[in-house]
């Protein structure tokens, strides 16, 4: 069973990469970009089938800081 | 009973000599250093947990070393009462673990910030600070992913608390956007949990003890002297 996990920062908080992201991406003449938020992900793969509670303590206590980020899993 | 002073290493910490000699020439106490991998903290006095990049910063700043035996062992001393000093990516790791609230997230600016900066000491009634006397100190920073988040609730629950312990401000102690170096909130560079046993700085004192740089560090290591 292979697990992927979502991580992006929480919506309000100020991610200066994505900023700068935004900013190059303007210098390429493409005027129609609005916003831009990017996050990261993560595929797990388990020896058995069913570790559901396995990857939302993973995804919780250690991939993702609650503070600032939310997480998704998807099962792949 | 000899005074004992204790500092966690990880693979990664860079600032554990610089503390070595702070804490020798402040406090003329010869720190034990422990391993990450040790799971008993005897007779741990202070604890500090020094700067540098635990485990490469891999994933967050701080979070890899939390799942350390020893930060294990931290915890549960921590909520027995024992005093613990977070410098720089030891005050990441306090706030991974939860020991300390927020987070410390990416400067605004996405450069790393190496500089001399002002602090405005905020609470100088803890037993961490209290020989000071003058407000703003000098201090080093070092770090690219120091900008303090908190939510409104939990900022609010901070200041009701009076666990702000530093801020960055001018040198005349005006704490404004122009003198905040990686757009922490409310320009905050340090704070206590609700007990006053930890506190977590970005700020190195450790780097601040001699003529050469800035002396303020001094009367950081000395306030700490009624913790031993």
């Amino acid at each position: 069973m292979i697990y992927r996990v979502y991580v992006e920062f929480k919506v309000g908080i100020l991610d200066p990469e994505a900023e700068a992201i935004k900013r190059t991406i303007n210098q390429l003449g493409i005027k129609s970009l609005k916003n831009i938020s990017k996050g990261k992900f993560f595929d797990i793969e388990f020896s058995k089938e069913d570790n559901y509670s396995d990857i939302e303590r993973i995804s919780k206590d250690l991939l993702s800081n609650p503070i600032i980020e939310n997480f998704k899993i998807v099962k792949k | 009973m000899k005074k004992k002073i204790s500092i966690i290493l990880f693979p990664g910490s860079n600032c554990d000599r610089d503390l070595e000699n702070a804490i020798i020439k402040c406090l003329k106490i010869k720190p034990n250093f422990i391993w990450h991998n040790e799971s008993h903290i005897k007779d741990p006095g202070i604890i500090f947990l020094p700067g540098g990049f635990s485990f490469g910063d891999y994933l967050r700043a701080g979070i890899l070393a939390t799942k350390s035996p020893a930060i294990n062992e931290l915890i549960r001393l921590a909520k027995k009462g024992v005093p613990v000093v977070g410098i720089c990516n030891g005050f990441q790791i306090l706030t991974e673990c939860k020991l300390l609230d927020g987070a410390l997230i990416k400067n605004t600016s996405q450069l790393f910030n190496c500089s001399k900066v002002s602090l405005k000491i905020e609470n100088t009634k803890s037993n961490f600070l209290k020989n000071f006397k003058k407000e703003i100190v000098e201090y080093p920073i070092a770090h690219s992913q120091g900008r303090f988040f908190i939510d409104k609730d939990n900022l609010n629950k901070l200041y009701d608390n009076n666990l702000v312990a530093f801020k960055y401000s001018s040198p005349m102690g005006d704490i404004n956007k122009e003198f905040n170096p990686n757009g922490s909130i409310d320009n905050i560079a340090g704070i206590f949990n609700k007990k006053k046993n930890i506190l977590g700085l970005m700020p190195h004192p450790e780097r601040a003890i001699d003529k050469f740089t800035s002396q303020d560090g001094i009367n950081f290591f000395k306030s700490m002297e009624d913790f031993l």
